[in-house]
């Protein structure tokens, strides 16, 4: 009889085993999957809401006030949305009681700042600006997973769900190697597309249009080609004209210069990696390099030939010096980030404010292509429990479609939203299509909008390669770019010692 | 008793080995007030030098590529690499030309200033005053200055330039940007040679120059002979000074030029922060950060050797 009791008892423990097993597998993709489906009645949080917009909900009965007393330590580069951040952060601050210190600085200086601290399994810096192909891309693991904190019955939800964001952002800010693991949420969208000076295109439209037999003014259908035949002819006419060069890049030896260089890159079908699917969420691992491909040589010669007829000054500006200078007047087309475009319509700041137009970069054999430079926010992993929830808390609202709006609208701000639903506001739409409407001035980002949207799309969006070793690719690939412009070495030998480079890099 | 004890002699008690009653007599010796005042400064120093150095052999040993909290052993990987690597052969290139040319030009302006200086019957205050405002600027600071004067957009420098006919971007040009930058460091530091040299020449003996001046010896004659033998070693004590900054000083490129046009610029603290910070490859970094040590023993003691003329 105890036997059979025993035996009876095993069955029934086996079986229970079973089903937890069977169910275990199962139950994070079901919960990815209703990871935006209310589990309780949801109420609206402590914010103001803007009709149209998706409201900040959380768990009927959820205290927003529970985490009152917590200090949080946000790093970010000094970006526009940043600097609106921090501008307005006191609507957070009295929601919640948590105090969030901003702190920004450059790029670099903030990769350096987070490896440390990731490097001693700190939470010095409990949320952090994470760039994808710096930060995500190399220390993935020392972030937390953002499904869990949004699958989570007793915190807010993202408002709007994971399906308010721009889908292609959220694959290239959010994740690293696979989509198991939501690392950070898409907080700027920085985008390179072609500003050009209206102005300057319309006193040489008829005479180039008469020798050329083509309109001048970028549009989405010009090519490379095109673009270098207008820029030579605007530099050889510079004395007639208010300008002094018809085209200003940004080729200093830094990352900017690895950025222009993409667009061109990729516009001609070339890529760093024989493997192309590497600038969605990336790999650990790229495989062979692709810089000596007949398309990657010849978008290094025309880089190289353009660059012959561009402002010199471009071999010494990253993306500041190319926008200080066309702010300036200097040049009149720079292929540039589409962030800019604030600036350029401060006529505090620009000689060429109203002067100014927007369209995606032109065209290569394999079309447009147009570098995303976006960055997400991510927590990091090492923070206590209790700062990380506060921390959640701070990520749905910096990350919600009305704090984004807020930054479009900030006078500090000017970044764009990474949600889609803020670009449905009527307003929005008005000033996307209306350079001239009191909108589009509240909001002078907009202006290169429209051009932006279209650089988004999937076939004219260009993403680099997300691996690990990116920052040492970027290097590489850097240097060698401008010791080819400062005529040490050849194209060919340029995408040579690339090519052997990033090989030798990556271990292939 | 404990009385009883202390009247016993040790030695007929508990026998010793030889040599520990001469080990306690120096460590008794050791004990002494101002070993004992002097024993916290030491320690902190030498936590703060030692251990670290100590930390730096161990990481130039370890690889810290893939995780930085948790390096795996890599031999001599790091110190090999570091042979071969064409990029460091480059940097040790531009950090000998922007030392040697840097420090030359600082030397050759300084002294001839700490001499006009000296020379100088009235306002030698204020002229030493104005003199040395650079150095109260941060490198950085300076840096910034650099980059503005000589922007091509809005560089006050820049613009007098292509008044002349000269169009080219300072920084942005090979042959340009080393001279720039290493132009803004003359700019920078040649007052600090000239106050240090200026203090070694005002407290030059008097009766040298004096018995010259009877002999009918000329300023030249004065100068060579006299006051340049008697101020030879602080001349030498100033270029030790500068060549170690020198090689340590980064901040200036990092801001004009970040090493290039095609690495021209990039001297060997810069490629040292590149591979330590933006890489975080920390053992390859120590192994760099090692080699440019040693490389500044090797200079601090020729120039010491210089300085006591062996």
């Amino acid at each position: 009889m105890k036997k059979k009791f025993l035996l009876l008892l095993s069955c029934l423990a086996i079986l229970s085993l079973a089903l937890v097993g069977c169910g275990g597998g199962e139950e994070p993709a079901q919960e990815n999957e209703q990871q935006n489906v209310a589990t309780g009645e949801l109420v609206a949080g402590p914010f103001e809401e803007v009709e149209g917009l998706p409201v900040i909900q959380a768990p009927e009965g959820f205290d927003w006030k529970q985490f009152e007393g917590v200090e949080l330590n946000l790093i970010s580069e000094n970006t526009p949305p940043s600097s609106a951040l921090a501008a307005n952060i006191g609507e957070f601050e009295e929601a919640t009681g948590i105090k969030v210190n901003i702190q920004q600085m450059d790029l670099g200086t903030l990769v350096q700042k987070v490896g440390l601290d990731f490097g001693a399994n700190s939470s010095k810096y409990h949320l952090v600006y994470a760039d994808p192909y710096q930060i995500l891309a190399k220390y993935s693991s020392k972030l937390a997973n953002l499904n869990e904190l949004n699958g989570d019955p007793s915190l807010p939800k993202i408002p709007g769900g994971l399906d308010d964001f721009i889908q292609s952002q959220l694959e290239i800010d959010g994740y690293m190697g696979s989509k198991d693991n939501l690392y950070a949420l898409p907080y700027d969208a920085p985008t390179m597309v072609l500003a050009y000076r209206t102005d300057i295109m319309e006193a040489i439209k008829e005479d180039f249009k008469a020798e050329y037999g083509y309109d001048p003014t970028p549009n989405p259908e010009m090519t490379w080609d095109q673009y270098y035949e207008v820029a030579s002819y605007i530099t050889d006419h510079a004395d007639e004209l208010d300008v002094k060069y018809g085209t200003g890049h940004q080729a200093k030896q830094y990352d900017s210069l690895m950025c222009d260089f993409s667009n061109i890159l990729a516009a001609n079908g070339g890529d760093y990696f024989k493997n192309r699917d590497l600038g969605g969420i990336g790999a650990a691992n790229p495989g062979p390099a692709d810089m000596t491909s007949p398309e990657a040589i010849k978008a290094i010669k025309f880089y190289d030939k353009l660059l012959g007829v561009a402002h010199p000054a471009s071999k010494s500006w990253d993306w500041n010096g190319l926008a200080e200078a066309f702010a300036a007047g200097e040049v009149a087309m720079a292929p540039e980030w589409h962030e800019f475009a604030s600036m350029f319509e401060n006529p505090e700041q620009s000689k060429v404010a109203g002067n100014v137009a927007w369209t995606v970069l032109p065209k290569g054999p394999a079309g447009s292509a147009n570098i995303f430079g976006g960055t997400g926010l991510a927590i990091n992993e090492n923070a206590p429990d209790e700062e990380k929830k506060a921390a959640w808390l701070f990520m749905v609202w910096a990350t919600s479609p009305q704090a984004q709006l807020m930054i479009l609208e900030s006078p500090v701000g000017g970044a764009t939203p990474s949600r889609t639903s803020v670009y449905e506001l009527p307003k929005v739409k008005t000033a996307m299509e209306d350079p001239s409407s009191e909108e589009a001035k509240a909001m002078p980002n907009l202006t290169s909008m429209s051009a932006t949207l279209e650089a988004w799309k999937i076939e004219n969006s260009y993403g680099r390669p997300k691996i690990p070793m990116w920052p040492e690719a970027d290097t590489i690939i850097f240097t060698e770019l401008s010791k080819m412009l400062a005529d040490q070495q050849d194209p060919e030998a340029t995408a040579e010692a690339i090519n052997e480079q990033l090989n030798t890099l990556t271990g292939n | 008793m404990s009385t009883g004890k202390s009247l016993e002699a040790p030695a007929q008690q508990q026998p010793q080995p030889s040599g520990s009653p001469k080990a306690g007599g120096r460590f008794k010796r050791l004990l002494t007030t101002e070993n004992l005042m002097l024993a916290p400064a030491i320690t902190v120093l030498a936590s703060i030098t030692i251990f670290p150095f100590l930390y730096l052999i161990y990481a130039s040993l370890m690889d810290f590529a893939l995780a930085m909290d948790d390096p795996t052993f890599a031999g001599l990987r790091n110190w090999v690499r570091l042979f071969k690597d064409p990029a460091i052969a480059q940097s040790w290139k531009v950090t000998l030309i922007y030392a040697v040319v840097g420090l030359g030009l600082e030397v050759i302006i300084g002294v001839g200033v700490a001499l006009l200086l000296y020379a100088t019957p009235w306002g030698r205050n204020i002229f030493v005053t104005l003199w040395m405002l650079p150095i109260f600027v941060a490198p950085v600071v300076a840096g910034l200055l650099g980059w503005f004067m000589l922007n091509s957009s809005y560089g006050l420098y820049a613009w007098v330039l292509q008044l002349v006919g000269i169009n080219t971007d300072i920084f942005g040009n090979v042959a340009t940007a080393l001279p720039a930058v290493i132009l803004i460091d003359v700019w920078e530091w040649t007052p600090l040679i000239t106050l240090i040299v200026l203090s070694g020449l005002q407290s030059l003996p008097s009766e040298p120059l004096e018995a010259a001046e009877v002999d009918g010896a000329s300023y030249w004659q004065k100068l060579r002979y006299v006051i340049l033998p008697l101020s030879a070693r602080i001349i030498v004590v100033a270029m030790l000074i500068r060549s170690m900054d020198i090689m340590r000083f980064i901040d200036t490129i990092f801001i004009t030029t970040a090493g290039g046009p095609a690495d021209s610029t990039k001297i060997i603290g810069l490629r040292l922060f590149e591979v330590a910070f933006r890489f975080m490859d920390i053992g390859y970094a120590a192994a760099i950060g090692l080699s440019m040590l040693f490389v500044t023993i090797l200079l601090g003691q020729a120039f010491v050797k210089v300085m006591y003329g062996r």
